[in-house]
């Protein structure tokens, strides 16, 4: 008897102690009162940290009005609802296709493709270094055809398609875009859509030696030139601060480092004898939104009124529409982790939420999966559905910039623009954005940032639930399965590849070619004989490649395969 | 288990991967805690790698994966590794991986997975303890 009646103490004991430590985080308190990107905050905003009898009109005004800090239209989203456009992009151009298709039909109402590491690096889907690659990361486009595969049914008057992919492989995107419009009896004049073309920050997706500085800049600005002169509905940029985040650096420098890249692009195209009024109004930024709701809401209004002021104020813009900061929000994909990975979803719809909050125009939400493989068709179901969760359910439409007005965001807005401009000035102060590339003082900053980052994490200052708080055991599967890519998608991409290369007419092909090279040698504009050479279907590693070596480099980004073509 | 001497580790992208954030962070740390680490940077084939793990003579191979090719890739460096008579060199993979992948991996010859999210702490320690040379 005793000897239970021991026991049962003991137990008695153990229960008590675990109570006392299950619940130890009754009188917790936050470990941090910093934003995410470390500025520090106080505990509560008042009318002293921000006199709106005094600035309203200067500093925040209306939406609608400048300098547009609370929205570029003056009714948001009761004028018109966010475009809801998922990033597509597996295996074939078909699959695309028909993943394309499914979430059309689920209510998707922006189309967004990527373009795979092949496409993206101007390789040929028949390339000796594409043979695992093709399809893995996205979709790969070597030719018109494939560009009819996967447009294929697409009313492309009707729809607003944005085009993922790298500079300069971007010009023989639009080139094979517009072609099949034309080919289809489209007026591109009437296209609506948005390629990524944002030819400074490529290297730092990994595309070096495909995205030589030069002419990466000099491919970009044609496909700006080209499309401000041609397609007036069509977003010839967009500049991403996106991409530039994920490294690992703060919202401010976010910020900062898109600006300093768009500005090489706008006094590219002033040089080129466009007035900022002409091309201003189809300028656009792709914004990431991470964890730290208030402070990307506070980013984004800060990004809005800085943008208008340079347009107005440095480049002389007049019209409205032309001093407009218009973005598309992919949300943090770094900031989700594979352990606990249901997680990813609660953290998509915050960023989401603060996305919509900071006046949207489009959004990608990343699927749960991001950290894990390529979205399978449930997880990307999701994602679309926590985009119409946010949109149908919870009211945030009704009002324009709800945060406005508030103390603490006001406040953080112009801490964030103050901060802002002390980074533009440092980025000056090394010689304007594109010598910062160049001399690589930007890959040193952003390496430097990784790191800090990690260990904010690695000492605690910064918590992730299960990765260093909260933890528990590895998942012994993914909830909603993996994607996978079968190979026989991407074996099937690189026959079809050879197969319409044999089968071409060579000799209108060389027309088209040696317009191309001619057009390049003279320093002409390069979009107009893409689009040609398209039509006679010259590949993307083809068109890329001979403007490569009129500018001096191998014509193969990976320095394997010579030039097919002999023009002399 | 190596007597003081310092650990040697290679860390690789593979392929066209171009994700090299976090096998960057993985450089800075692992040096930090006092290890060599050769970089071999992104656009490696496999050949290029089992060349550098030679004239290195490196303890441990850490091959990072952020594009879905872990299964194209392993498979191909494994078997070069046992052509190459690398059977003491520790071989480790990191990146975003398929909890399902990692027993897959695991039966190829790789003798552990980090994913996404680890800390350094767990990768340090074990290739403190478990290097092979």
């Amino acid at each position: 008897m005793s000897q239970i009646k021991e026991i049962k103490t003991d137990d008695a004991k153990t229960e008590e102690k675990d109570w006392e430590e299950y619940l130890k985080g009754y009188y917790e308190k936050p470990n941090s009162f910093k934003t995410w990107s470390g500025l520090d905050t106080n505990g509560i905003y008042t009318p002293k940290d921000f006199d709106q009898e005094k600035h309203y009109q200067e500093k925040v005004n209306d939406a609608g009005q400048y300098p547009y800090t609370r929205g570029i239209h003056a009714n948001m989203f009761r004028g018109r609802l966010w475009t809801k456009r998922e990033v597509v992009g597996i295996g074939s151009p078909a699959d695309t296709h028909a993943r394309l298709k499914y979430l059309a039909e689920q209510g998707g109402t922006g189309l967004n493709t990527i373009a795979d590491v092949t496409y993206e690096m101007g390789l040929d889907a028949d390339h000796p270094w594409a043979l695992n690659e093709v399809g893995l990361t996205g979709v790969n486009i070597t030719n018109i055809k494939d560009m009819e595969t996967l447009t294929k049914d697409i009313p492309l008057d009707k729809v607003s398609w944005s085009l993922i992919t790298a500079a300069p492989s971007a010009t023989a995107t639009m080139a094979q875009y517009i072609a099949v419009a034309q080919g289809a009896g489209y007026d591109i004049s009437k296209l609506r859509g948005s390629v990524q073309n944002d030819p400074l920050h490529f290297g730092y997706c990994g595309f070096k030696p495909a995205s030589p500085l030069d002419l990466s800049l000099k491919l970009g600005c044609d496909i700006m030139e080209y499309c401000t002169m041609n397609m007036p509905k069509w977003y010839y940029t967009t500049v991403n601060m996106y991409d530039l985040r994920e490294q690992g650096i703060t919202a401010v420098q976010e910020v900062a480092y898109g600006f300093g890249i768009a500005m090489c692009y706008i006094d590219e195209l002033v040089r080129r004898g466009l007035h900022v009024d002409q091309f201003g109004p189809r300028f656009s930024f792709y914004v990431a939104c991470h964890i730290d709701i208030f402070e990307e809401v506070a980013k984004i209004r800060a990004a809005r009124r800085m943008w208008a002021k340079f347009m107005k104020e440095k480049y002389g813009a007049t019209k409205p529409n032309a001093m407009h900061f218009r973005f598309a929000v992919h949300t943090s994909g770094c900031s989700l982790v594979p352990q606990q990975p249901l997680n990813n979803l609660i953290r998509v719809a915050y960023q989401a939420l603060s996305a919509v909050l900071g006046g949207v125009q489009s959004l990608h939400c990343c699927s749960y999966d991001e950290p894990i493989c390529l979205p399978t068709e449930s997880s990307h179901l999701q994602a679309l559905r926590t985009q119409q969760v946010l949109a149908y359910e919870t009211g945030v439409t009704n009002v324009a910039d709800p945060l406005g007005g508030s103390y603490y965001v006001e406040s953080l807005t112009d801490k964030i623009e103050k901060k802002i401009e002390e980074v533009m000035a440092e980025i000056d102060s090394v010689g304007g954005m594109y010598e910062a590339i160049r001399t690589e003082w930007l890959d040193r900053k952003l390496e430097d940032e990784a790191l800090l980052r990690q260990k904010e994490i690695e000492n605690g200052e910064k918590l992730v639930v299960g990765v260093n708080i909260f933890k528990s055991a590895m998942e012994k599967k993914t909830p909603l399965g993996v994607q996978r890519v079968a190979s026989e998608s991407g074996l099937q991409q690189i026959n079809d590849v050879k197969e319409q290369k044999r089968l071409r007419n060579w000799d209108k092909l060389m027309i088209t070619m040696r317009k191309l090279r001619d057009d390049a040698v003279a320093g002409k504009n390069t979009l107009p004989s893409m689009i040609e050479a398209t039509k006679a279907n010259a590949t993307t590693g083809e068109m890329v490649g001979t403007v490569r070596e009129v500018h001096g480099y191998h014509y193969d980004p990976m320095e394997m395969i010579n030039s097919p073509f002999h023009f002399s | 288990m190596k007597n003081n001497k310092q650990i040697k580790v290679i860390i690789t992208k593979v392929g066209l991967d171009g994700h090299d954030r976090g096998a960057k962070i993985v450089v800075s740390l692992l040096k930090e805690a006092g290890m060599e680490v050769v970089y071999l940077g992104m656009f490696n084939q496999v050949e290029d790698i089992i060349q550098a793990v030679v004239d290195e003579d490196a303890d441990v191979l850490g091959l990072s994966y952020l594009s879905g090719e872990q299964l194209i890739f392993t498979p191909k460096i494994v078997k070069e590794m046992k052509k190459n008579e690398l059977n003491d060199v520790l071989l480790i993979v990191g990146g975003t991986i398929p909890v399902e992948d990692i027993p897959l991996l695991e039966e190829m010859g790789v003798e552990r997975v980090f994913r996404a999210g680890s800390l350094s702490g767990e990768f340090i320690e074990y290739i403190e303890k478990n290097i092979k040379k």
